[in-house]
């Protein structure tokens, strides 16, 4: 009878798996538990946390650590992950020729089209001209409304451009119903004696004469050639409550290419990739260059940051220099991120093209025998590292019910996807792909604007839902939820995270169905992508639909809606795949803990 | 500096003296109360005697009492028992007036409508806020103090939570009232509230309790149990 513990440290959590061997090779599951990962993968303060998780596991079955006869540690992969985001495009507007965005209350509703008139200068107005009076936030409501009311009668004015958030309040008093725009923050820039058009449109619809070229043109009586320019202004407003659009001799939008630097791929060939030619070239160069050897980035981009930085920290790690580590895949995803519009008069933002990118780095392995040592002196337990990490966790994998060999896995953490197929003789391949948890948290947070990382995990990681009132909320697929005793006030209106036992609520006002779509939309772009790239990589002759089985391990794994998503994409290969439960029990946790533990077995036998 | 004895005994003469001249001023001061009211000047205590109250207890004759509103999209505002009678402006100077004014602008704004209570039965804010909840037809409230506290409420909740409150009168400003008015009006819309940025003063408690403190005596003198919450739209 021997006992015996196998551990797997990964890069967030390290796990333990116990079970008993007698004399004649029968074998018995007895415990498991899981710890934080303590330290970077690979490194001696990683004996912290296996330490603890081992006395958690033996405390389970009332034994001390000590009546352990072996413990066996995976080779851990030597890879980590790190991701950058570069933007690639940036909108200028100049000469104030735009202000288009939303504020919560425009007042009216209508199009219009005058001169520019300031509200200190009515009296200048002549009769029979159309005006578009705009005021600052030094003219309080009633003034405005009580001057305009003064000279509805002789001028023709059609509509009002307000600094102050007062539209409302200055349609309700005013004699004639005309379109009203507030909140426009640099009103002092809006020139006066040009033509404007303005719009708002009804709640719950967007503007749509400012948002088409040829309505412009209508409205500012435009040549073909200045319809032609003014096309950019259009596609900038599509979608907003209300717009002004000033014809001004050189006013435009022009949405710039900012260099974004290269990328070097040297793999069976040398390919050089700009970064700004988006996410599906980068990805074509990679599947051209063939094997991949390393890749560099421009010095003094995010980019180029990011590979100096993952690459000195694995030289940390693993204590070796210069040659040995090197870059071998990437992902890169195309996304959009808000950014202030440079020239915007009204502090508006626009969605510019980005690409974010997730990097992995390679060395030849790391120093795990240390680990072990330093284990056997302070539990004096014989320590050994024995299997590589994918091996183990296809092993482990084996054990879940309704699996049969060939078995493919996918392991997805939070800085790689790994992928590995066990054939019915033994062999193993394996991979080791780029992008992971961290680069959907980092999309997230980019394509809604989030200020804290934090709360992109938090989106990525609970489902959501709007608290309606102090009684109730709606959840993300429409259901209602009641409550006995009132939601805290705090949240009122709020969309909440439900993380077990208490509600997060987000600060950014963004509406749930956007947090929604952005949520999964990264999630698929990064992992259905990367499990099939993965997958595709491990497959005999690279072809999918030669793996009948995929189990997916891992914390990603644990996902609410990753495995339901991989497994709507896997079915159209045939393949069945679904979330591990090792040993019928464990869920895709503890994979390769278990798998450890099944080789000492088979190395016996 | 260096301490002569001379010194200091110049010091301690100037001020004895001082002190002796302060005495006799008081006496003089008490003396010639005392001749006012008929009485020699025996006790040397001002007298309190008669003086029940701060201010005239205001008549609400003919008022009319607040009925529950049923339009969805009204907000119902509370204000204090001395509000624009025996108090005019907030504690630190801002015109009542001025006050309901923004609140009500900030609820125009947003696209709701207002309606002015004023609530006699109690002079505490939680109360009045909540208490004005329940008559408003979203079942939104605001209590406003004379001295200018204010607190948003729901009709659901106890009195003591609320969805904002406005501690430090001597810090509002009237853009914070219209604030207010707007974001009553967002929890109307059911709409996520930003609660308002306020400062925050420590010393404020300090400088400002005995006129806090008489503020509220004031209006707690003009309670009216018997008349509840009247319509009050001046």
């Amino acid at each position: 009878m021997k006992l015996i513990a196998g551990v797997d440290i990964g890069n967030s959590t390290t796990e333990v798996c116990v079970g008993e061997v007698s004399g004649s090779g029968g074998f018995r599951f007895l415990s498991s538990a899981s710890r934080m990962t303590t330290g970077t993968k690979g490194t001696l303060p990683n004996v912290l946390g296996i330490r603890s998780a081992l006395e958690e596991a033996m405390d389970a079955i009332r034994r001390p650590v000590s009546d352990l006869d072996l413990v066996r540690l995976n080779e851990a992969a030597p890879v980590i992950g790190d991701t950058a985001m570069e933007t690639i495009t940036e909108t200028i507007i100049t000469e104030s020729s735009m202000i288009g965005h939303n504020p919560s209350t425009p007042a009216g509703a209508g199009v219009a089209a005058g001169e520019l008139l300031s509200i200190r200068n009515l009296w200048k107005g002549r009769p029979g001209t159309s005006y578009i009076v705009f005021a600052e936030n030094r003219f309080s409501f009633e003034e405005t409304a009580r001057r305009l009311n003064q000279y509805i009668p002789e001028l023709d004015i059609c509509g009002l451009i307000l600094q102050a958030d007062e539209a409302v309040l200055v349609e309700n008093r005013l004699s004639r119903k005309i379109p009203i725009i507030d909140e426009v923050k640099h009103i002092h820039k809006v020139p006066e004696g040009k033509m404007a058009a303005i719009e708002v449109a009804l709640p719950g619809t967007s503007i749509r004469m400012l948002s088409n070229p040829y309505g412009i043109a209508t409205l500012l009586g435009l040549t073909a050639e200045e319809t032609r320019q003014v096309t950019p202004i259009a596609k900038s407003l599509i979608g907003k409550r209300s717009a002004v659009v000033i014809r001004t001799p050189n006013g435009n939008v022009t949405e710039n290419v900012l260099p974004a630097g290269e990328i070097t791929i040297r793999g069976g060939q040398t390919v050089k990739v700009n970064i700004d030619a988006g996410a599906e070239e980068i990805m074509q160069s990679l599947a051209s260059a063939g094997e991949i050897e390393d890749i560099e980035g421009q010095p003094d981009t995010n980019v180029g940051n990011m590979f100096s930085r993952i690459k000195s920290g694995m030289a940390d790690v693993a204590k070796v220099h210069g040659e040995d580590i090197r870059i071998t895949d990437i992902l890169a995803v195309d996304t959009l991120a808000p950014v202030a519009v440079s020239g915007a008069l009204a502090g508006e933002t626009c969605m510019e093209k980005a690409v974010g990118i997730a990097a992995m780095v390679k060395t030849q392995h790391l120093p795990m025998q240390k680990i072990a040592e330093r284990l056997e002196n302070e539990l004096h337990v014989k320590a050994v590292v024995a299997g590589v990490e994918a091996v183990m966790a296809s092993l482990g994998a084996l054990t879940t019910p309704g699996t049969t060999l060939p078995l493919a896995i996918l392991d997805m953490g939070g800085g790689s996807t790994d992928a590995a197929v066990l054939e019915r003789d033994g062999t193993v391949r394996t991979t080791h792909q780029a992008g992971a948890g961290e680069l959907v948290s980092m999309l997230i947070q980019t394509e809604l604007g989030l200020k804290s990382r934090v709360t992109a995990e938090q989106i990525k990681k609970y489902p959501m839902g709007k608290v309606e009132s102090l009684f109730h909320l709606r959840l993300e697929n429409g259901a209602m939820q009641f409550f006995e005793d009132s939601i805290d006030p705090r949240y009122f209106g709020h969309v909440v995270l439900l993380s077990p036992g208490e509600m997060l609520k987000i600060e950014e006002d963004i509406p749930m169905e956007r947090i929604l779509e952005v949520r999964r939309d990264a999630k698929k772009k990064v992992f259905v992508r990367n499990a099939l790239r993965a997958l595709q990589a491990v497959a005999s002759d690279h072809d999918l639909k030669k793996i009948p089985n995929v189990v997916l391990v891992g914390g990603s794994a644990e996902d609410f809606e990753i495995p339901e998503m991989l497994t709507e994409a896997l079915a159209e290969y045939r393949i069945v795949c679904g979330r591990g439960n090792i040993r019928g029990s464990e869920g895709p946790r503890n994979a390769v803990a278990t798998g450890l533990l099944l080789s000492y077995i088979g190395s016996r036998t | 500096m260096e301490m002569s004895e001379q010194l200091i005994q110049v010091i301690t003469r100037t001020v004895v003296e001082q002190l002796k001249n302060n005495e006799e001023l008081r006496n003089a001061v008490v003396r010639r109360y005392a001749d006012r009211n008929g009485q020699n000047g025996r006790t040397g205590v001002s007298s309190l005697a008669g003086k029940t109250r701060m201010r005239p207890k205001h008549s609400y004759e003919g008022s009319v009492r607040a009925q529950k509103g049923t339009d969805p999209k009204e907000i119902v505002i509370g204000v204090g028992a001395a509000f624009q009678t025996e108090i005019t402006s907030t504690i630190c100077g801002i015109p009542l007036s001025d006050v309901l004014a923004n609140v009500k602008a900030g609820i125009e704004e947003e696209g709701m409508t207002s309606r002015v209570v004023k609530v006699l039965d109690t002079s505490d804010v939680g109360f009045m806020a909540l208490q004005s909840a329940k008559l408003s037809g979203s079942g939104i409230g605001i209590g406003i103090q004379s001295k200018g506290t204010t607190v948003i409420h729901q009709k659901d909740l106890y009195p003591l939570t609320n969805l904002e409150l406005f501690p430090q009168a001597p810090l509002m400003t009237l853009d914070t009232y219209r604030k207010i008015g707007r974001n009553a009006a967002r929890y109307v819309k059911g709409e996520k509230v930003t609660p308002i940025e306020s400062v925050n003063d420590p010393m404020v408690r300090a400088k400002f309790q005995v006129k806090a403190a008489l503020m509220h005596i004031i209006e707690t003198e003009q309670l009216d149990p018997e008349r509840g919450m009247i319509v009050w739209d001046q």
